[in-house]
């Protein structure tokens, strides 16, 4: 192996955590293009593949691509790139029998899950909402890969803890506080999960307990929005650590850096209404309050977007770009695949945080709520400008980790091409389907043929659905193509002898009023969640309940 | 801690621009009555199918006629009652005559279901043991013809084939 003995431990859960990683992600796109293809109706059936792919084979895929791509690919990639991050950053070790555990119980909550989703028996997407009933073992698997990474949290707040404890006038390196972030986030977010997971979820599946609809959508939804910045943050963390990296440069501004990681963090949770404006029960005077915080979440993204492009015009008149523009060309663009992924991954990001202005829109959302728009816009966020970062950052984790060579960079520069330019097409074509009113997670729908309906809507949804399932294909392949080479790598790459310390961050100067009041920080972010959500709890609550009973979803 | 000048004029932008569009969303919600659907109405679900009421306040003796749990007042409103259940819509075929305003009271016996009128602003989840309800201003240059109500959430094997039909007759 290539790492040091030092890490032997750490290193090893990184491998573990990135390898499966994946294969949850190679997995999961099986299913993107089982449902890129049930878009096209006539080509369903003009194949014959009508008959194998089913509406159960489609909605079972789904669930599989939903909770594999969004919730496992993210959450153990994250985990090994935070675990690599710190101890490299801080040079410490971290509890090494407990981040054994983490890692075991969170591979082995994610079989249990797995068996009842392959057996149809848990079709009910990963946003699982009741009285659709799964299988038990469905939420107690996702219930203890939650456990899981709450010991992981434990094991790397500790060992932050006692390297702050060493070094209390030292700054934290700037790729921590990204770690910092995006675990205090999941530790904000998830105890609601576990409350509807263990108290109504699993009472419902064992024992066929009603459920309130209404009830578990608040907490469900306490947990699904923060989750967005869990998995955003360690892609923001990337660009602002291995692209200045990359172009031989230093962030704009450190300190901006570190003001947008706050800002994620204390407004990421309270926002969670907005995916609700359409429910009824829910005031809409609480719904405008996660309404404003929503937009203030967007402010740092807006920071970021600054001081990105400001690190770049300055590597870009650094290598000799003149005047207004000419430090966009003279970018390696082509040259360094580091580059090439991370820039188009924050470009890809760029358009997906527009129209993520548009849907917390308090009125708009009427319109593209639960539409082809939505897939549209968070495939370019967590579907790429998340997920082409991580498969960016494995260019460079690959050689660290598993001491092998890339084999060709010819392949995975030409996969982030097709991705790139698939994932537009995919975005732009589910933007105007879904504002023709075009469902998603839906199987190919018999009034796309033959209902008699007034016209012009139904040829708009059917042609940019065909441009966004074209785009789908395309950026299957290049998916396909990335990893097939990654895969290939780590069996057979050339073998790298690495010696020397890496770090990502930038060397950390003196503690700043950051490190010194992190407390409060943290303090001011339990305030605004306790402010936004005691609201419309103490409503749901008074008002009384209305319990449904479970129903099977395949039936 | 440094924070350069040009960053500091961006900051106060984007906050700025943040204050203007809530200020937008505020007035388009409560200077023009956009505000999003609020009921707190509930309903036993199983029982749904019986105990849905039609929500008219255009009582007699302004009613022209009741059809198919569609009321229909004298001067183009109309009050809708909709039951959602896997997998159809009840009514599944709504007929209005040149309407204004249209009420719709929809709720579920079984699962989450999304109403939708494709190519309009009518979107509300429909849950099981509440009443949605939601007013709809219907615009003026709607053409006649038939539209597609569509159910948008996920609600078991054959969602994909709960869809219902709203004709508009002028
Ligand atoms: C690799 C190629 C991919 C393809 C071809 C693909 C395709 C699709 C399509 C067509 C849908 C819409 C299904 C529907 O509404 O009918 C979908 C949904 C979804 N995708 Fe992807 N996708 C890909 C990768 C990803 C990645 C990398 C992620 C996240 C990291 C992701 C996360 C999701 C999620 C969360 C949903 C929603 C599931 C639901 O609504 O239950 N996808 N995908
Ligand atoms: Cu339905
Ligand atoms: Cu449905």
């Amino acid at each position: 192996m290539a790492t040091t003995p030092k890490f032997a431990v750490e290193d090893r859960f990184a491998r573990v955590a990135i390898l499966f990683s994946f294969v949850m992600l190679a997995l999961g796109s099986l299913f993107g293009l089982v449902q890129a293809l049930t878009r096209f109706p006539g080509l369903l059936h003009a194949l014959g593949l009508d008959k194998v792919i089913t509406p159960e084979l489609y909605y079972t895929g789904l669930t599989l691509h939903g909770v594999a791509n969004a919730i496992l690919f993210t959450a153990f990639f994250i985990m090994g790139l935070a675990v690599f991050v710190v101890t490299r950053d801080m040079n410490i070790n971290l509890h090494g029998p407990l981040l054994r555990l983490a890692c075991m119980m969170a591979i082995g909550g994610t079989l249990v899950a797995a068996v009842p989703i392959l057996l149809g028996q848990a079709t009910v997407l990963y946003t699982f909402y009741p009285p659709l009933n799964a299988n038990v073992l469905f939420y107690l698997g996702l219930a203890v890969v939650v456990v899981a990474s709450w010991i992981f949290a434990a094991v790397v707040f500790h060992g932050i803890y006692r390297w702050k404890k060493a070094n209390p006038d030292k700054e934290i390196p700037l790729g921590v506080w990204g770690v910092i972030t995006t675990l205090v986030i999941w530790l904000y977010a998830t105890p609601p999960l576990a409350y509807e997971v263990l108290f109504l979820l699993v009472p419902m599946s064992l024992a066929g307990m009603p459920v309130d609809v209404l009830e578990a959508r608040l907490w469900f939804w306490y947990f699904g929005h923060p989750l967005v910045y869990f998995w955003l943050l360690p892609a923001v963390t990337l660009w602002y650590t291995l692209l200045p990296r990359v172009l031989g440069t230093e962030v704009f501004s450190k300190t901006m850096a570190k003001v947008a990681f706050v800002l994620y963090m204390i407004f990421s949770t309270p926002v969670g209404l907005h995916h609700q404006y359409v429910d009824p029960g829910v005031h809409p005077v609480f719904k405008y309050l996660h309404a404003t915080l929503t937009y203030f979440v967007a402010v740092p993204s807006f920071l970021t977007a600054f001081n990105l492009i400001a690190t770049l015009e300055r590597a870009g008149r650094a290598r000799g770009g003149k005047g207004l523009f000419g430090w966009v060309t003279a970018l390696p663009w082509f040259k360094d695949p580091v580059f090439t992924g991370l820039a188009l991954a924050i470009i890809i990001f760029g358009t997906g945080g527009f129209s993520g202005v548009i849907n917390a829109s308090f009125q708009i959302n009427y319109v593209v709520h639960n539409t082809m728009w939505i897939p549209g816009h968070f495939h370019t966020t967590v579907g790429s400008g998340v997920a082409l970062s991580f498969l960016t950052a494995s260019l460079v984790l690959i050689p660290l980790l598993y001491g092998r060579q890339i084999v060709s960079m010819k392949t995975v520069k030409a996969a982030f091409v097709l991705w790139f330019v698939g994932i537009m097409l995919f975005s732009v074509g589910g933007y105007l389907s879904g504002l023709a009113g075009e469902p998603r997670r839906t199987y190919a729908p018999p009034y796309l043929n033959g209902v008699q309906v007034t016209a012009h809507l139904l040829d708009l949804m059917k042609s940019a659905a065909s441009v966004a399932m074209s785009g789908a294909l395309m950026f299957w392949l290049g998916g396909a193509l990335f990893l097939g080479t990654l895969f290939f790598s780590v069996l057979f790459g050339k073998r790298v002898a690495f010696e020397g310390e890496v770090k990502i961050s930038p060397e950390p100067g003196p503690a700043s009023w950051f490190e010194k009041n992190l407390k409060l920080i943290l303090i001011v972010g339990v305030v605004l969640i306790l402010i936004s959500y005691s609201l419309p709890a103490i409503e749901v609550y008074s008002q009384g309940l209305s319990p449904a009973p479970p129903q099977g979803p395949l039936k | 801690m440094t924070v350069h000048r040009e960053e500091k004029i961006w900051a106060f932008f984007v906050l700025g621009l943040t204050v203007v569009f809530l200020a937008a969303l505020a007035y388009a919600a409560w200077g023009l009555g956009l505000t999003t659907p609020y009921t707190v109405e509930r309903i036993p679900a199983q029982k749904a199918a019986q105990e849905l009421k039609p929500g008219v306040d255009c009582v007699n003796p302004n009613v022209k006629q009741i059809v198919n749990n569609v009321v229909v007042c004298q001067d183009g409103r109309y009050y809708v009652n909709v039951l959602a259940m896997r997998f159809t819509w009840l009514p599944n075929r709504i007929v209005l005559t040149d309407p204004k305003e249209v009420k719709f009271r929809i709720t579920s016996t079984d699962v989450i279901h999304g109403f939708e009128i494709a190519g309009t602003n009518v979107n509300v989840m429909v849950f099981p043991g509440y009443i949605a309800e939601i007013t709809w201003k219907v615009p003026s240059n709607m053409a006649p013809g038939n539209y597609l109500i569509i159910c948008n959430e996920y609600c078991g094997a054959g969602h994909q084939n709960m869809y219902a039909i709203l004709e508009i007759r002028k």
